[in-house]
């Protein structure tokens, strides 16, 4: 047999699981709708979709990183109402959120109009709120506002905060914090403009005291 | 958000996977959607679109062997099939490894990936419901083909919905263009790509200096569109137009023939390459590329005789260089047939599909074969099936037949 490129495999594998998962959850739902289900089985049923559609959402941002990391993502950037964009991001994970009895919300101005890749964010943010649900206690904010040149995403949870761990390596390696870290990053500098090239910042939240992620899109 | 009465309102759902489709189609009921129509292929879904017209067209984006969504979209789109003022909706599995979603000048009104929730499709469904209806005095102009109007309006909605802004400055690109105002057209893109290089403003801009005879202006946008997203074929194919108009048809030809590989499926694309290359004498291109074009025929919109004729064009072409494999004199053979089951009530195709059979057969010298393909077309004449033998038919090919 030829020497084949392995990632290449792997992502086409993670595509596939990926519609399986999405296969699965359409039944899922099926299910929920035709079967009547006493109540306490619901919140069961619920965190089987939940669970579906976290593991779909993580197939998707290793599909994007994929892409990102072998230069093989084309960038399709439009013009968005960030204030709806944040909306739908809260609609969507709210269950997510909720499921831990945490507090999901988001502020921004509504006339904000910017542009980016609103697929490619999409994903991003949800990475980047999954992993604040792991840390935060009881609330997490989404924010968006523009500086200078560029629209900020943030981030805010009230949880410890990043650790300012010297040995990033170590974290990259042993939970998948690093790996989102390291799409959002890939992903904001896939977007360029005007000779800006977008970026990402971890710092401590100024609004809810636990960590800020923010990500740096050129307008 | 805004309160949608869906009951007087038509769907029409296109999907190939069952399990998403009943459940999709569950969703639309729940909306309260009076009519829902279901596809599960490209090809129904145009027969539908033919005889009826939907408020709503759920689509997705993969749908099986056949044409893709976008193509889908293209076709109904290019063809009126569906009005502006409909909302169209398009269902994608993202990231799939193939996946060109580069199209610029057929988009749908939205996207949403799959997996999704009801919750999650009446939103977005209501949100773009509700643009569209902001948009509505817009998409009705345009619909009547009135581009003065849709730019009149186009204005008025970006002055009452900023957010609109780009939308509308984008239809009204399209407008000035279909008006043939190519300086607005520069103007109102230019502006645009000072605030950003926004890939649908580099198209019009490159397009209107097409238009304009600037064809050196227009290459080089063109091809910083191919470089910006390789993805994005109709850049290709504009290119392709620059080339030709210079005169520059061998570079055509190889502009085409990449974005045939990128995009096997266009038919409008296999017919220009198969165009080309007849013309260019490459007639095992050609060949290939119309028999593409007359597999992708059926059930499109585009398919008319002339595909088919020009592929057996092709293969006359290639035997007066080379003696046919029988594949290929099977092929002819396949093509001929179609043509007499899709059109062979036509007495004037009929007439010239006997022509260029006889053509064939005295090309690979099968004379005995040519004259009794003569004898039957000169019996279709007699009894009124076929139409009289063309002059050229007469002078250039009876002479050869020997009798």
């Amino acid at each position: 047999m030829n020497k084949v490129d392995i990632s290449v495999i792997l992502a086409s594998s993670i595509h596939e699981s990926k519609n399986a998962v999405g296969n699965l959850m359409y039944q899922l739902q099926t299910l929920k709708s035709e079967l009547e289900v006493p109540l306490e089985q619901v919140e069961k049923i619920n965190n089987i979709e939940e669970g579906l559609k976290q593991l779909n959402d993580e197939w998707v941002e290793y599909l994007y990183l994929f892409k990102l990391a072998s230069d093989g993502y084309d960038l399709q950037t439009e013009t968005w109402q960030v204030n709806e964009f944040l909306d739908d991001q809260v609609f969507v994970l709210s269950q997510s959120a909720s499921a831990k009895n945490l507090i999901l919300d988001y502020q921004c101005d509504e006339s904000l109009l910017a542009n980016f890749d609103e697929r490619l964010l999409t994903s991003v943010i949800s990475t980047a709120v999954y992993n604040a649900l792991r840390f935060a206690n009881n609330k997490i904010t989404l924010r968006a506002e523009l500086r200078n040149d560029f629209l900020v995403f943030l981030i805010d949870d009230d949880g410890p905060g990043f650790s300012d761990a010297e040995d990033e390596e170590q974290e990259f390696l042993q939970n998948n914090t690093g790996l989102g870290l390291y799409f959002a990053e890939l992903s904001a500098q896939a977007h360029t403009n005007k000779g800006n090239q977008g970026y990402i910042e971890k710092s401590e939240s100024t609004i809810l005291n636990g960590a800020c992620l923010s990500i740096y899109i050129p307008q | 958000m805004a309160e949608v009465d869906f009951s007087n309102q038509r769907a029409l759902l296109i999907e190939d996977m069952a399990e998403a489709r009943i459940l999709q189609k569950k969703m639309l009921s729940d909306f309260g959607f009076k009519q829902i129509e279901m596809a599960m292929k490209a090809e129904s879904a145009i027969e539908l679109l033919r005889q009826n017209t939907y408020d709503v067209v759920l689509s997705d984006y993969n749908l099986g062997s056949g044409k893709d969504g976008q193509q889908l979209l293209e076709e109904v789109r290019h063809s009126n099939l569906i009005p502006n003022t409909s909302t169209y909706l398009m269902v994608t599995a993202e990231t799939s490894i193939e996946m060109v979603m580069g199209a610029i000048e057929y988009q749908p009104d939205g996207y949403i990936s799959k997996p999704f929730s009801q919750a999650l499709l009446q939103r977005r469904l209501l949100k773009l419901v509700e643009s569209k209806q902001k948009l509505y005095s817009v998409n009705q102009a345009l619909d009547k083909k009135d581009y003065e109007l849709a730019i009149k309006k186009a204005a008025q909605v970006t002055e009452d919905f900023p957010y609109l802004e780009s939308k509308c400055a984008r239809i009204k690109g399209d407008c000035f263009l279909e008006l043939k105002q190519y300086d607005n057209a520069v103007d109102l893109y230019q502006t645009a790509l000072k605030e950003r290089k926004m890939p649908w403003a580099l198209f019009g801009l490159a397009k209107a200096y097409f238009f304009k005879g600037n064809y050196d202006e227009a290459e080089s946008r063109f091809r910083q569109l191919m470089l910006d997203n390789r993805f994005f074929v109709n850049a290709y194919d504009w290119l392709a137009k620059c080339q030709i108009k210079q005169n520059k048809i061998a570079e055509a030809q190889a502009t085409l023939i990449d974005a045939v590989a990128k995009s096997p499926k266009a038919i409008l694309r296999q017919i220009e390459l198969g165009e080309l290359s007849a013309k260019l004498n490459d007639f095992q291109t050609a060949e290939m590329s119309f028999r593409r074009a007359v597999f992708l025929a059926k059930h499109s919109i585009y398919s008319n005789s002339s595909i088919y004729f020009q592929h057996l064009k092709s293969f006359i072409g290639i035997a007066k260089e080379h003696e046919l494999t029988g594949r290929q004199v099977d092929n002819f053979k396949i093509t001929l047939k179609k043509i007499q089951k899709l059109f062979g009530d036509n007495p004037k195709i009929k007439s010239g599909s006997y022509e260029i059979e006889i053509e064939l057969f005295i090309t690979l010298d099968k004379i005995g074969q040519a004259k009794s393909a003569h004898l039957l077309y000169k019996q279709d004449i007699e009894m009124g099936l076929s139409v009289p033998k063309t002059e050229r038919f007469i002078k250039k090919i009876e002479p050869l037949l020997g009798d």
